[in-house]
């Protein structure tokens, strides 16, 4: 679960992490005010869960509050990259005598947590590493031991913050390791980690966290209130959020499509199937989505995920693989029987049964004589016919609306 | 040699009681699985009685922790189904009971309870296998053993046989075994779909690489992370017997997670080209879907003169 920006900067805030002011607005008129407060020049930043909103254009200087308005006028519409502006954040633009990149994340590989570190920040550290490795620190905490003030001494010191306080760098990475561990993150990152200040002054310069970008573990939302203050469901697709409402994993695609099957790997690979049958059909049907039935696959159940499934209005057909492992095929070949007598929308369903008395529930599927269920023998077939299907359904919708247009 | 865990090892479940521990405990005692307890602080003292593979009735006593549980069966490996929030305290539990092996079905466990107790158990030398898997299932070192079922992969779906098999998924996992049951398994082992797992597929493909009776292997990745690539490297350099590898999650969306924690393709990193390309760079043939995989690896143990 990624947050905004704001919201990162409020985890900072709450470990002690140094962040210039700022005021979270939700409309032009608010961001007037915010600035008002804040004084000028300030920074518009167009609240986004993407990086490079800088570049997209989402984050501008104002210099008084007409401009101010203004710009956030222009900012909040915004898109960056597909990702929907919620509200800006108006903050106290600094003076900025160098920038650092230091994040930490869960590093797979070597299984424990990832400090990358760079005194090239303020750009993109992948750019940095790629081109200079040996600007960027890759270090290493072990998550059976605690890192300590001491261990982020050394840490500072082995980064090297040249132009900074050793001491007050090491500060910020014990802390942003406690907003890491506390708030069960898989990535803190402070991007730039700026030294801000006045050139002629030693006593005001101070390492701040100019940006946030912080992901939380959605496995230990049980521990943290589920998250209610983070709670964010703009921009979220509506059949996504009914699918979590219901306890089930569903991805929208931009296909036609629906899949349905047990197991995240099936389903992933169900949608390979049916984008690789399309493409050797010579057409460019797509799948529709990703949803996981799970275990279980009870008629209810069943019932909900075709609806869901089916209330997308690209769909021209239903791709249902069923691996039966300690889930029984008859269960669910019951199940979707029920389903199909539940739901007011119908549309093809391609059937395939391996495993656990598939036989049983295809034969229970070809007993009913439904004509909206096509049965299929091996998961290669079933794709192809899926693919197949809705292709024609397409065709014919398109050829259909040629003839409405004709006819006008 | 053993691969993974001896035949007719002594095991305990660990959330026997509950409902998934219950189905599964009676499952894989069916199978052949030695189970001799299970552990449940809350039901300590009682006794759950379940038919095995002869049909014999067994009592399995419920302990009250695993270290009573290891002193009373000497159980050489564990099998967890405790639910996400108390699955950290029944892994440290069972590490610090000295059960060498540890395999967790649990789905949902916090990365930061995985990742410590992966830490932990390296240090101890202990073995964990998942979280958020099918488990793992052997079938026997001799042609008449049956092997050990730990967790929930179906038995009865293959036989002993020359393959090995590690995947990130449990569905596909049963699908490949399917597509090959008539040449068979010497093991098959559930990584598990999360961030950080206990057993990696690199170290499920060595194991297999070092064990005589393993003449190839098949490996299922998916979308996130560079498990796939880390095989591809050392494989390059290392791997003598045939290795065959499905990848799931080609129309997988940037930055959407595909119903496993670990499964997200993020800043343009863990696509499952990505994969696909690393592994045929080293040689490794990736299959189009299960059924071709299965079909390349039998071509592959036909020309070779193994099946």
């Amino acid at each position: 679960m990624d947050l905004y920006e704001y919201q990162g900067r409020q985890l900072f805030m709450e470990k002690g992490i140094p962040v210039p002011e700022g005021i979270y607005a939700l409309t032009a008129e608010e961001a007037g005010e915010a600035a008002d407060k804040i004084g000028y020049p300030c920074v518009i930043k167009g609240q986004a869960k993407i990086g490079h909103r800088g570049q997209a254009g989402a984050v501008k200087i104002a210099n008084n509050h007409d401009e101010a308005v203004a710009l956030a006028e222009r900012i909040l519409p915004m898109e960056v990259r597909g990702h929907k502006v919620h509200g800006v954040l108006v903050c106290e633009a600094a003076n900025i005598l160098h920038e650092y990149y230091v994040s930490i994340s869960v590093d797979r590989t070597s299984r424990d947590y990832d400090v990358l570190a760079t005194a090239a920040g303020g750009t993109e550290v992948e750019e940095i590493a790629r081109k200079h490795p040996e600007y960027v620190k890759r270090l290493h905490i072990d998550p059976y031991k605690d890192f300590t003030l001491a261990d982020a001494k050394v840490m500072a010191e082995q980064i090297g913050f040249y132009h900074a306080d050793n001491d007050q760098a090491a500060e910020i990475l014990l802390k942003m390791w406690q907003t890491f561990k506390d708030n069960d993150a898989t990535l803190v990152e402070i991007n730039p980690l700026a030294k801000i200040g006045d050139p002629n002054d030693e006593s005001s310069k101070m390492l701040c966290a100019l940006d946030s970008k912080v992901s939380l573990d959605g496995n230990a939302a049980f521990r943290h209130d589920g998250w209610k203050r983070f709670d964010d469901t703009t921009g979220e697709d509506p059949l996504e959020l009914r699918a979590k409402a219901h306890g089930l994993h569903y991805v929208r695609l931009n296909g036609q499509v629906g899949v349905i099957g047990n197991g995240a790997g099936l389903v992933m690979s169900s949608l390979d199937a049916v984008a690789d049958a399309a493409e050797q059909q010579g057409t460019d049907i797509k799948p529709a989505n990703f949803l996981d039935i799970g275990g279980g696959a009870s008629a209810e159940v069943m019932a909900e995920c075709l609806s869901i499934v089916l209330a997308d209005p690209n769909v021209r057909d239903v791709f249902v693989n069923v691996y039966g492992g300690i889930t029984s095929c008859q269960l669910v070949a019951e199940g979707i029987l029920e389903a199909l007598k539940a739901i007011e929308r119908t549309a093809p369903i391609i059937v395939r049964f391996d495993g656990n008395a598939a036989a049983e529930g295809l034969e229970t599927l070809e007993n009913a004589h439904n004509d909206s269920i096509v049965v299929a023998r091996t998961m290669e077939e079933a794709a192809a016919e899926a693919a197949r299907i809705a292709a024609e359904l397409e065709n014919a919708q398109f050829s259909d609306a040629t003839k409405e247009g004709e006819n006008l | 040699m053993t691969l993974f865990v001896t035949d007719n090892a002594p095991v305990i479940v660990q959330g026997m009681t509950g409902h998934q521990g219950m189905t599964h405990t009676a499952r894989m005692l069916k199978a052949g699985t030695n189970i001799l307890g299970g552990v449940n602080a809350r039901k300590a003292g009682q006794v759950v009685e379940l038919p095995d593979a002869t049909g014999a009735v067994r009592k399995l006593p419920v302990f009250a922790n695993c270290t009573e549980a290891r002193q009373a069966t000497g159980a050489e490996a564990s099998v967890v189904f405790v639910p996400p929030r108390f699955a950290k305290g029944a892994i440290i539990e069972a590490i610090e009971a000295g059960i060498p092996l540890i395999v967790v079905i649990t789905e949902g466990i916090p990365v930061a309870d995985t990742a410590y107790c992966v830490a932990y158990a390296m240090r101890k030398g202990v073995r964990i296998v998942g979280p958020n898997c099918p488990g793992l299932a052997t079938f026997g070192e001799t042609p008449d053993s049956k092997g050990t079922n730990l967790g929930i992969i179906p038995d009865g779906i293959v036989k002993r046989g020359p393959l090995g098999l590690v995947s990130k998924s449990g569905t596909l996992t049963y699908q490949l075994m399917g597509e090959l049951s008539d040449i068979g398994f010497t093991a098959a082992l559930g990584a598990g779909g999360d961030p950080i797992v206990g057993t990696t597929l690199l170290e499920a493909v060595q194991m297999y690489a070092d064990d005589d009776n393993t003449k190839g292997v098949v490996m299922i990745g998916e979308i996130g992370g560079n498990a796939e690539q880390e095989v591809a490297e050392w494989a390059r350099t290392h791997m003598t017997k045939p290795l065959v590898a499905y990848i799931a999650g080609f129309t997988a969306p940037e930055g959407k997670q595909m119903g496993h924690a670990g499964a997200i393709v993020s800043g343009g990193k863990g696509s499952a080209a990505d994969k696909k390309q690393a592994l045929e760079a080293v040689g490794i043939p990736v299959g189009r879907t299960p059924g071709q995989t299965a079909q390349i690896m039998r071509k592959i143990l036909t020309d070779r003169g193994i099946i």
